[in-house]
């Protein structure tokens, strides 16, 4: 028996009558937008080179404590005799330039082509502000640095409690860390994404505007630890992990007693100075004494100007910006 | 009981104005937009633009009020997710595809992923995109991102789709098929559209009424059927005998002035049809049209509104 002969049929065009989700989704689909950017999910294999070599570096470090931790043997004993045991507060300083790195690159990719394409009017007409834009591209941003800066500490966590005689002891000696892991982890990728945005927002093309973040990053960070490096103290031939904290403040610096002031402007000190409030930590290296000289909330105003400045930056190019 | 449901104009102005600096680019119009198409006309810096980014929420007005579906777009965004936007300009991502695009798209205006890539799929196919749907956006041709622009206007099934100057830098079949696009946006899709344009022939072919703005003010404003109303000239167009034609005609007292062979006579009165038929006859001139002349959108634009 021969059955009818199939037939396609075009409805036309259909009304779209289901759920509108208003400006909620919006905001999370320009944020999963952002993070597929980051991340070159949907692109090429070429996109995915640079995200996973910024996690390996940034795993790096920790990788490099575990196996420190592995030749330290007993921790205790090591504490003891006053030897260095790498711990969270190490970690941020050294993969705060990774993440630099990371934000100078990966940054760039967020704002600059939706500007160069011409984009921008296109989300700004649907049911997004300006703020919502921003703040979703932020927090995409902000979202992967966390990832890489918790990802690293979770591991390095790890390895601390497994080398520990007693796994659950550690955890429980030190449970204090977690918080503050927390904390720094969300003050260090606030400072780097708002940092890197806002250069961003103003240099259209990737690799200017990654050749700047570094060189402001970079340079002026290198230039004055160089102007406000502390010489004569009584210890500052100490070998590395050994602490610089002072009895009497008698250092001396190139430029004199303006240093501890000029050291407020080193990017890279913005971040250091609140990990050893956090963790509680002496000066880490001859060119953050001079901080010390200052009182105890100047790192914590440190940071709040050096991310109310990038965040300023960001809205007053934006909100010029004619579309 | 029934109630009534109120339902505001699509687009309202009231007063509205819009300065750069000391450039004034609206000076206090007031207009209404309703169901259809309606045509923005005006020569560049007539503020077309400028009107169509106020009722699109980008920018603040100075003064006055733009509603789009009673709600002011700049302080609600939530307002926003029914209508749609096609600019002229350049906006694609170059390195997306047309699904990729036209998806994040739909979400963008509200809708959910699942929905969203449904709406996508269907808009791309009667865009005419179906088979390119994959390819990344820079290999498109103008006409196609042309299109695409469209589809990324109307993936979320807006109420009203704001178009400006959609015909641009497509070639004569381009434009063609994008006015047929756009009609059929507001024909078969029944979503609203505002077209803005300085092509009078864009207008008349597909808009049921229009704005024209110059110099920022509204200079005209109705349906197109209305501004394009009879005039008092008639057109004669004739045959053989054309000059025969028109001396019996003057000979009856009836001034007309002769062009080839159309024959064209100014405020002509009802009892001038009359003789015009017998002079044709009497001439032996063919008559092949006989009708009063259509004002244009052109003329309307030059300033001639007798």
């Amino acid at each position: 028996m021969m059955g009818r002969e199939a037939e396609v049929f075009d409805l036309g065009y259909q009304r779209y009558t289901g759920l509108r989700q208003g400006r909620n989704r919006a905001r999370w689909s320009l944020f999963v937008n952002g993070v597929r950017t980051l991340l070159g999910i949907g692109r090429g294999g070429k996109s995915k080179i640079l995200p996973i070599l910024f996690f390996i570096s940034a795993m790096t470090p920790a990788v490099v404590f575990v196996v420190l931790l592995a030749f330290i043997g007993d921790l205790v004993e090591a504490a003891e005799a006053g030897d260095f045991i790498p711990g969270p507060a190490d970690y941020y300083g050294i993969v705060a330039v990774v993440l630099v790195l990371f934000g100078a690159i990966m940054a760039p990719e967020l704002l600059g082509p939706d500007r160069r394409d011409n984009v921008l009017p296109l989300y700004l007409v649907r049911p997004l502000s300006t703020l919502d834009y921003l703040g979703m591209r932020l927090a995409a941003l902000a979202a992967i640095v966390l990832v890489l800066v918790y990802s690293g500490q979770a591991l390095l966590m790890a390895g601390l409690m497994l080398t520990a005689d007693v796994p659950l002891d550690y955890l429980r000696d030190n449970w204090e860390d977690i918080p503050r892991i927390l904390l720094m982890g969300a003050v260090i990728t606030l400072f780097i994404s708002l940092a890197t945005l806002a250069v961003s927002a103003y240099v259209t093309r990737r690799a200017f505007a990654a050749a700047v973040i570094i060189v402001i990053y970079i340079m002026v960070s290198t230039v004055i630890s160089g102007l406000t490096f502390a010489e004569n103290c009584t210890n500052t031939e100490a070998g590395f992990g050994d602490e610089f904290r002072l009895d009497g403040r008698d250092c001396d610096y190139i430029i004199g007693d303006v240093a501890p002031y000029v050291a407020l402007l080193n990017l890279s000190e913005a971040t250091d100075g609140i990990n050893a409030l956090v963790f509680d930590l002496p000066a880490q290296s001859p060119s953050t004494i001079a901080l010390e000289e200052l009182p105890d909330w100047a790192p914590i105003g440190m940071y709040l100007f050096w991310t109310a400045l990038p965040a300023a930056a960001l809205w007053n190019r934006y909100r010029r910006l004619r579309l | 009981m029934r109630y009534a449901v109120f339902m505001p104009p699509l687009l309202e102005a009231h007063s509205l104005t819009k300065h750069y600096g000391r450039t004034v680019a609206l000076d206090g119009v007031t207009f209404e937009v309703n169901e259809g198409v309606t045509g923005l006309l005006g020569p560049n810096g007539a503020g077309k633009s400028t009107a169509m980014k106020l009722f699109l929420g980008l920018i603040p007005p100075t003064s006055g009020s733009a509603l789009i579906l009673g709600q002011e777009p700049y302080r609600s965004p939530e307002g926003r997710n029914r209508i749609g936007y096609m600019p002229e300009n350049d906006c694609l991502p170059s390195d997306m595809t047309a699904t990729e695009f036209l998806m994040l798209m739909a979400q963008l205006s509200g809708l959910p992923p699942s929905q969203a890539r449904t709406r996508t799929a269907d808009v791309l196919r009667h865009v005419g995109l179906d088979e390119e749907r994959y390819r990344p956006m820079h290999e498109y041709s103008t006409g196609m991102k042309q299109r695409v622009k469209l589809a990324q206007a109307v993936v979320h099934d807006p109420v009203l789709v704001l178009l400006d100057e959609p015909t641009a830098g497509l070639d004569p079949d381009g434009r063609q098929e994008m006015l047929r696009l756009i009609d059929r946006t507001s024909r078969s899709f029944g979503i609203s559209v505002m077209l803005s344009t300085h092509l009078m022939g864009d207008v008349e072919r597909i808009a049921d009424s229009v704005l024209v703005l110059e110099s920022g003010q509204l200079s005209q404003e109705g349906a197109v059927a209305s501004l394009t109303q009879e005039t008092e000239t008639l057109l004669i167009e004739v045959a053989d005998g054309v000059d025969a034609f028109a001396a019996i005609l003057a000979e009856r007292g009836v001034e007309a002035n002769v062009d080839g062979a159309l024959v064209v006579i100014e405020h002509a009165k009802e009892e001038d049809y009359d003789i015009v038929r017998d002079a044709a006859v009497d001439a032996g001139a063919r008559l092949r049209r006989l009708a009063p002349a259509r004002r244009t959108l052109t003329d309307i634009f030059r300033g001639d509104r007798s």
